[in-house]
């Protein structure tokens, strides 16, 4: 039955792979917002005073246009499924729930990371030419990118499934994918910042917030892998 | 099989209710169904036809009551059953942005079938597509896509096949292959159609079910049917309208 498993997992993360390059729905909507999103963040902040240093906030500006971009990407991978029944037909196989759940999530972070590793050195080229930035800290940055984008996967898939059969998936999605998002923020943004900024002093602040992501991470999977079934059988 | 002795019934359905919030789709519905019949189910828009299907293909979980296919119980035993049901909707359940042949490998691997290109190629032959085996299903005709629907229902040999208004939109030409196939596999499998097609689901059923507000107006095998008094006791059960 394991590698049964194991078939049908490597089945649908290659199908969506399949599917998202031939369509790049998703990773052309993500990427466009994401760096249209880099693009306003430069516009609005060109107008701050010269004393500004753009450090201080971009960690939060770059986790803000993360979860954005997010939601775009997570109803359009499940809008997928549902054209012309093909959730159905999945549910239909024998496939274990929780398969097709982890299978959802690592497409839907493959899409994310794709989008993050566009977005991210745009962001640097915009706001952080010329600042002082610490090599060795600056390297933990897609260590805390990949651990958030976890969590943002699993929360926003199982978010998803339950919003994509609401007539107004549009709106479902972000007032009950936000909240959730809030404690992950937290951490995120501070591991983050600590990152950018550099320094002895910073590191402790990186490890404290990365903790705080990858127990997060593991509380919403476990969470959302317990639900999963429960909420596509309701 | 299943966690209790096999039946020689495929199909169980005791006091089955499923409610979506204060409304019961269905409501009560008992009947058994033997291996190998051909059940057609009747009934207005809104009877309770499709909820049926869904709980028994384990798309969705009853409220309330038991059924069991092939033994199976449709809640404790559904991973197990879905390697032994198949099911033909109006909705063609394929991806539209695979092409043909990718779909069928796709079900193929989800159902875990040994040398799946052989398995395919049979299939898409029998269903007359092997020559649109590399288009993207998004380029097919209503008719096409049935086609390969009926092959991703077929592709792991379901000793059940539910059909949920098969005929809905195929041209005359679907219709025949779509009837072809049934019969060819008619005596070895069981069958449940929904259908507002009276004529064509008399002509195929060994059963027949009409359903109305959720409920079982009459279930009864073909040879106990008058038709005369059938039509007539459709006619008034459509008229009951929406559960």
């Amino acid at each position: 039955m394991a590698s049964l498993s194991g078939r049908q997992f490597r089945a649908m993360v290659k199908k969506d792979i399949v599917m998202e390059l031939r369509t790049k729905e998703m990773i052309m909507s993500m990427g466009l917002y994401s760096l249209l999103t880099m693009v306003v963040y430069f516009v609005a902040l060109s107008q701050t005073g010269s004393n500004f240093d753009p450090r201080d906030i971009a960690a939060g500006l770059l986790w803000l246009a993360f979860i954005f971009t997010s939601m775009l990407g997570l109803n359009r991978s499940l809008v997928h499924e549902k054209d012309q029944g093909c959730l159905e037909a999945l549910l239909l196989s024998p496939v274990d729930r929780p398969v097709i759940f982890f299978a959802k999530v690592i497409g839907n972070l493959i899409f994310l990371l794709a989008v993050e590793a566009l977005t991210i050195p745009v962001f640097g080229f915009l706001f952080l030419q010329g600042s002082s930035l610490d090599i060795g800290s600056m390297a933990l940055v897609p260590l805390i990118m990949f651990a958030g984008s976890v969590g943002i996967a699993g929360v926003g898939t199982l978010l998803a499934t339950m919003s994509v059969n609401t007539s107004g998936k549009d709106f479902v999605l972000p007032v009950l994918f936000i909240p959730l998002m809030y404690p992950l923020l937290l951490g995120a943004v501070s591991a983050t910042a600590a990152a950018i900024t550099g320094g002895p002093d910073a590191m402790g602040g990186f490890w404290i917030g990365m903790a705080w992501v990858v127990g997060y991470d593991v509380i919403m999977l476990l969470a959302s892998y317990g639900l999963y079934e429960f909420i596509v059988g309701a | 099989m299943g966690s209790e002795q096999p039946t020689a019934n495929a199909l169980e359905v005791r006091d089955l209710t499923r409610a979506f919030g204060m409304r019961k789709a269905l409501d009560g519905v008992s009947f058994d169904l033997p291996g190998q019949a051909f059940l057609s189910v009747f009934g207005p828009n809104g009877a309770g036809k499709t909820t049926l299907v869904k709980v028994l293909t384990t798309l969705l979980n009853p409220t309330s009551g038991t059924a069991k296919v092939l033994g199976f119980d449709v809640v404790s035993d559904a991973v197990e059953m879905r390697n032994h049901i198949g099911l033909i909707s109006h909705n063609p359940l394929l991806y539209p942005d695979l092409t043909a042949e990718e779909n069928l490998l796709f079900f193929a691997e989800m159902y875990g079938i040994e040398e799946p290109h052989v398995r395919v190629a049979e299939l898409l032959d029998a269903v007359e597509l092997d020559h649109r085996k590399l288009d993207l299903t998004r380029t097919f005709s209503r008719g096409m896509l049935q086609r390969l629907s009926i092959a991703r229902a077929l592709l792991h040999r379901p000793e059940v096949i539910f059909l949920d208004e098969p005929y809905s939109g195929l041209d005359p030409h679907a219709m025949d292959i779509l009837d072809g196939l049934i019969a060819a596999v008619r005596d070895k499998h069981t069958f449940v159609m929904i259908s507002h097609d009276l004529d064509k689901g008399l002509e195929l059923c060994s059963h027949a079910l009409i359903l109305a507000k959720g409920r079982v107006v009459l279930f009864e095998p073909r040879e106990a049917i008058d038709e005369a008094v059938f039509r007539d006791t459709y006619r008034a059960t459509v008229g009951l309208g929406v559960a």
